[in-house]
């Protein structure tokens, strides 16, 4: 998901804030910038006064960021709910003026049938991630436990991932396989 | 911790934009009717001025702040467990497997051997760790099963052909009484 690093970096920013915050109390409240200041209001020091001396114009200023924050939150909260790294077509290279797409559904059905196909597999799919111009295909596939599970990965990238690559005239086609294992075997006859 | 940083994340951005919300709702009532709309502000703002940074609250409200900061800190810099471990000379493709199957599969390579019940296995980047339970209760008839169970384990770790082979340790313990 495109939000995942946007995520992290948030929040890391939330968990400093906080912590400079937190630190900041403790050590105000607990005397280290003086026995004074641990004896005075909340609201006794420069900053409360500036915006104080500052009320009229500042929060206007406060509500016009606000109003942007809303804005970019509610357009982070989408990304986070709805966005995809799927791509519904994909780019076929051509030398002519024209242009020709193939949807991505047919390539990602195509390959996971002959993956399916072979013996040791319990289970695969497919789906085309990034834009139509460059696309990556995702594989995964559960293999059974008692499979040659080299031969398996040799048979997938010889010929079902070539066949995918011939297929879209791209031999540098970029491409992620995931194996996962089986726990319990599959009571599949191929 | 993707789906627990996406949750995290999504309350965030809820809580930011209510914040941001209330703050223009706030600030037009004031400005329009010299009154609060939703929050009473007046009040946190007096209590804000009589109350000293010496006081219980405040310390209470700081030390949680710096603790959960610091543990959302901990929690997001810390490299999490690999989720796929690379296959090695794969050049043109990206193959790896995914961290459960290595441990489904190692875990299966262990108890497929005689006289060994269960197994569980535990798997970073740089090791794997294969606890097994024997059948047997005597120890000593345990202690046999190790080189057996390591092998085992090793043989399928060797099959998977990974680029960073984590390294194989295997305990076995006997069925406790």
């Amino acid at each position: 998901m495109h939000a995942d690093r946007s995520n992290r970096a948030a929040l890391i920013v939330l968990a400093v804030l906080l912590s400079a915050v937190g630190a900041l109390g403790v050590a105000t409240s607990y005397g280290l910038f003086g026995s004074a200041v641990e004896h005075e209001s909340l609201l006794d020091n420069g900053f409360a006064r500036f915006v104080g001396r500052n009320g009229e114009w500042l929060w206007v200023v406060v509500a016009v960021l606000g109003l942007l924050v809303a804005a970019f939150a509610l357009r982070w909260l989408l990304t986070i709910l709805f966005s995809t790294d799927r791509t519904a077509t994909i780019r076929i290279r051509t030398d002519g003026p024209g242009r020709t797409e193939l949807a991505s559904g047919a390539l990602a059905d195509a390959v996971s049938a002959e993956i399916d196909s072979y013996r040791g597999v319990d289970a695969a799919r497919t789906r085309v991630t990034g834009d139509p111009q460059d696309a990556r295909l995702v594989v995964i596939v559960t293999v059974e436990d008692s499979a040659d599970l080299p031969g398996l990965v040799g048979r997938i990238e010889e010929q079902a991932l070539a066949h995918a690559r011939t297929a879209l005239d791209n031999p540098s086609l970029p491409i992620t396989l995931d194996l996962s294992v089986a726990t319990t075997q599959s009571s599949r006859v191929s | 911790m993707r789906l627990v940083n996406r949750f995290l994340a999504a309350l965030l951005s809820v809580a930011l934009i209510a914040l941001a919300v209330l703050i223009v709702i706030e600030v037009v009532a004031n400005r329009t009717t010299h009154e609060y709309a939703a929050v009473r502000w007046h009040s946190a703002y007096e209590w804000m001025n009589r109350t000293i940074w010496q006081a219980g609250s405040v310390r209470a409200a700081s030390i949680v702040l710096l603790v959960v900061g610091l543990g959302l800190l901990v929690l997001e810099l810390k490299r999490p467990r690999p989720r796929r471990l690379q296959i090695a000379a794969n050049k043109n493709i990206d193959a790896a497997y995914t961290r459960r199957g290595v441990v489904a599969t190692l875990r299966s390579s262990v108890t497929d051997v005689d006289g060994i019940t269960s197994a569980a296995v535990k798997l970073s980047r740089r090791r794997a760790r294969v606890r097994a339970v024997a059948s047997a209760q005597d120890a000593k008839v345990a202690a046999q099963l190790r080189e057996p169970a390591r092998a085992a384990a090793q043989d399928r770790l060797d099959a998977l052909r990974l680029k960073n082979a984590p390294k194989l340790t295997v305990h076995v313990a006997h069925r406790s009484h």
